[in-house]
């Protein structure tokens, strides 16, 4: 199995979109490529990723939707804004939206890897909470149930489809 | 509508005065407008009641002047009749000896006297119309024969009973008139007849209860005045009343020296005559005046208050407009900032978009030929795609940056003393009085004759004016004119220039500052004149202020401190 990190990479600058994707590739993560909301969303619905990076200004659906509908269907997936614009108002519209964070363009490579690598310890630690939390309401609830029962209800939690 | 550019209180007083004429002007039409809805009605019922109230009047005092009439024609009837009665009852009474004594007429024209005082004298005469006796104030005339007059025929044919004449003179020269009876069978018969006078009948009827209100007179067929009041005829004149026969009373509308005349009359039963009625006419009414008097006092608080309300009302709209119209001024402000914001925006976009590429196609360059990550299968030739793109992107910026170029061009100023009138005449004659004179546009100026030297930009402020002269020229189609002015109010001088062009409407001056905005046809212009114009005016500390009105022209200002 691939264990690599899993990321989406939405932006309608098709010769910004191949190079980027590549430098990425080339330093190990799993990249795949989108030019439009409305395709990143489809592929997300079919592959599972860690971590979304999204242009803002995009012709279709715009940035700010592709984030929230993402954010609403992938609970655990952080998303990274990039724009060339860079107000401050549409920065934090998107962190209101559930962005983890925003990245002007244009940036330098170790800027964005060091956001990355912010985000996915986010997400890690987000999936660690909501996990331990389970688990006490597992041992909570279960309290007198026979260790099967509370080992079938943990083995629920463990999984990776999430 | 007025805007001017800059920080919005770059001009407050020229803005509050147009304003207040505008909310001056408003206040009053709403308030007309309030009135007429409020008051129009109100009027035309006023109206139409104070008419159907004289209609009213008007048909009771002719039903007033009807019914008087029909009255005291059947009071005179009454009184005719008793007469008559009174002749009948002496004709056929045993004391009338025929032929008669002077003592018996003597004392049979005193039982008549007795009865009414009307009756004269008396006379009988036999069935030949002979005189036989007389009694009364006048002295025995020849003998004369009656046989032949028209009463005397009309009794001795037994057609009536009695006959009543209307009124003459007569050889007594006093208007009087006579009453006779027959009594006996043909040759054998007796004719009695009295003489009665009409002024004691005419005090009889206007004795009568309301008659004091009215003229009351007496017409016969042929329209002549039997009795009359002295005011309005004399006896046996032709009187210009002259009621129909029939209906054998009503109402009648004539006109008499221009002048609507309205009499009631009747017809009298027993005499070949009318009575009529006519309104006295009456000196200054106290009880009509009192009555208008009442309404007055009833109508003036709710006049005022209807007045008041509608002030109020008015006041009311206007306030609410004023308040409007402060946040759109507000709204315009902010709107102009956030387009300038915008602006901004686009252009980091644009330009960002293209640097992100240039950064990542010379960062995976690197990362190709770093060890690290290629793997040693990297051509040169890899690398001529990948540098193209580079400098098509690099070019993408220039592109962008040229354009900003154009826009903001000049920033810095050379500051030196000019002489405005100067300046501006040199900018006319070099740039314009051909072209404009070709165009048939007139220009004109009219300057200050004491204007101060400004310390200026001079190059700048000329390309200002130029910009402004420009947008003048092109505002107007065909023949028009150009006003230039140059005064200098308070610690400012003003450049002012009107044009007789199209205008605009309140939506365009809203954003003719906006860079990229125009209101000439495509091609012609940049959008950018203005908001470089008012760039420059401003860093020279002044503002640019625009009156327009759509089709009447524009009036750009150039406000600046000395």
């Amino acid at each position: 199995m691939d264990d690599r990190i899993r990321l989406l990479i939405v932006d309608d600058e098709v010769q910004f979109l191949d190079s980027i994707a590549e430098r990425l590739e080339l330093r190990g993560l799993a990249v795949v490529k989108a030019t439009r909301g409305l395709e990143a969303l489809e592929i997300a619905r079919e592959q599972k990723f860690d971590l979304a990076l999204l242009d803002l200004r995009m012709p279709g659906m715009d940035g700010h939707e592709v984030l929230k509908l993402l954010k609403e269907e992938h609970e655990f997936l952080e998303v990274i804004m990039l724009t060339g614009h860079g107000s401050l108002e549409s920065a934090v519209e998107c962190t209101k939206l559930g962005a983890f964070g925003y990245l002007p363009k244009p940036y330098e490579l170790d800027d964005l890897l060091q956001v990355l690598k912010d985000a996915y310890e986010a997400r890690l630690r987000k999936k660690f909470e909501q996990d331990q939390e389970r688990i006490g309401k597992i041992t909570d609830m279960a309290l007198g149930s026979s260790p099967l029962a509370i080992l079938r209800a943990m083995r629920e939690l463990d999984d990776d489809r999430r | 509508m007025v805007f001017s550019t800059g920080t919005g209180e770059a001009s407050p007083a020229l803005f509050d005065i147009n304003k207040k004429r505008h909310h001056r002007q408003l206040m009053r039409r709403t308030f007309l407008h309030l009135l007429s809805l409020y008051f129009l009605p109100l009027l035309l019922l006023t109206v139409y009641f104070h008419i159907q109230t004289l209609n009213l009047r008007e048909e009771g005092r002719q039903g007033h002047l009807q019914s008087m009439a029909e009255y005291q024609a059947h009071m005179l009837d009454l009184f005719i009749r008793e007469r008559v009665i009174n002749l009948t009852n002496l004709i056929n009474s045993p004391e009338l000896e025929i032929p008669p004594t002077q003592g018996s007429m003597r004392s049979c024209l005193d039982d008549l006297h007795r009865a009414s005082e009307t009756f004269v004298d008396l006379e009988i005469f036999n069935a030949r119309g002979d005189q036989v006796a007389y009694a009364g104030p006048f002295p025995v005339r020849e003998q004369r024969n009656y046989s032949n007059e028209r009463w005397f025929e009309v009794l001795s044919t037994g057609e009536q009973e009695f006959v009543i004449t209307d009124i003459y003179l007569g050889f007594r020269q006093r208007p009087h008139f006579t009453m006779a009876v027959r009594s006996g069978v043909d040759g054998d018969s007796v004719v009695l007849r009295a003489t009665l006078e009409p002024d004691r009948m005419y005090d009889f009827i206007t004795s009568t209860v309301g008659a004091k209100d009215l003229h009351t007179s007496i017409v016969n067929r042929d329209g002549v005045y039997q009795v009359v009041t002295p005011n309005v005829g004399s006896p046996l004149a032709e009187s210009s009343l002259v009621p129909p026969e029939t209906p054998s009373l009503g109402v009648e509308h004539v006109e008499i020296d221009d002048r609507a005349v309205v009499y009631g009359y009747a017809w009298l039963m027993e005499a070949g005559w009318a009575l009529i009625t006519q309104d006295r006419p009456q000196e200054s009414d106290g009880r009509e005046f009192l009555e208008d008097f009442k309404i007055a006092i009833v109508a003036l608080p709710v006049f005022v208050i209807i007045f008041l309300v509608t002030y109020f009302r008015a006041k009311n709209i206007v306030r609410i407009e004023e308040e409007r119209d402060q946040t759109k001024l507000q709204l315009v402000h902010s709107a102009k900032l956030a387009s300038v914001g915008e602006l901004a925006g686009g252009i980091a976009h644009e330009i960002n978009n293209p640097l992100a590429i240039i950064s990542e196609e010379a960062g995976l360059m690197g990362d190709l030929i770093n060890p690290e990550f290629g793997d040693g299968r990297i051509t040169l030739e890899d690398m001529v795609p990948r540098l193209e793109r580079i400098q098509k992107a690099v070019f993408r910026c220039r592109d962008i940056t040229r354009k900003l170029l154009g826009f903001v061009r000049q920033t810095e100023y050379r500051l030196a003393e000019h002489d405005l009138t100067k300046l501006l005449d040199q900018v006319v004659d070099d740039f314009f009085l051909h072209e404009m004179g070709l165009s048939n546009i007139e220009v004109s100026r009219h300057y200050d004759p004491d204007l101060p030297l400004l310390i200026t930009d001079a190059n700048q402020l000329e390309q200002v004016c130029v910009n402004l002269l420009n947008n003048a020229a092109d505002a107007i189609e065909g023949p028009g004119r150009i006003d230039i002015g140059v005064i200098r109010r308070e610690n400012a001088v003003r450049i002012a220039i009107r044009d007789s062009g199209s205008g605009m409407n309140e939506e365009q001056m809203q954003r003719i500052f906006t860079p990229f905005f125009t209101t000439k046809e495509t091609g012609k212009g940049t959008g950018l004149g203005l908001s470089v114009s008012s760039g420059i005016v401003e860093g020279l500390g002044g503002v640019i202020e625009v009156e327009s009105e759509s089709g009447s022209g524009s009036t750009f200002t150039i406000v600046l401190p000395l």
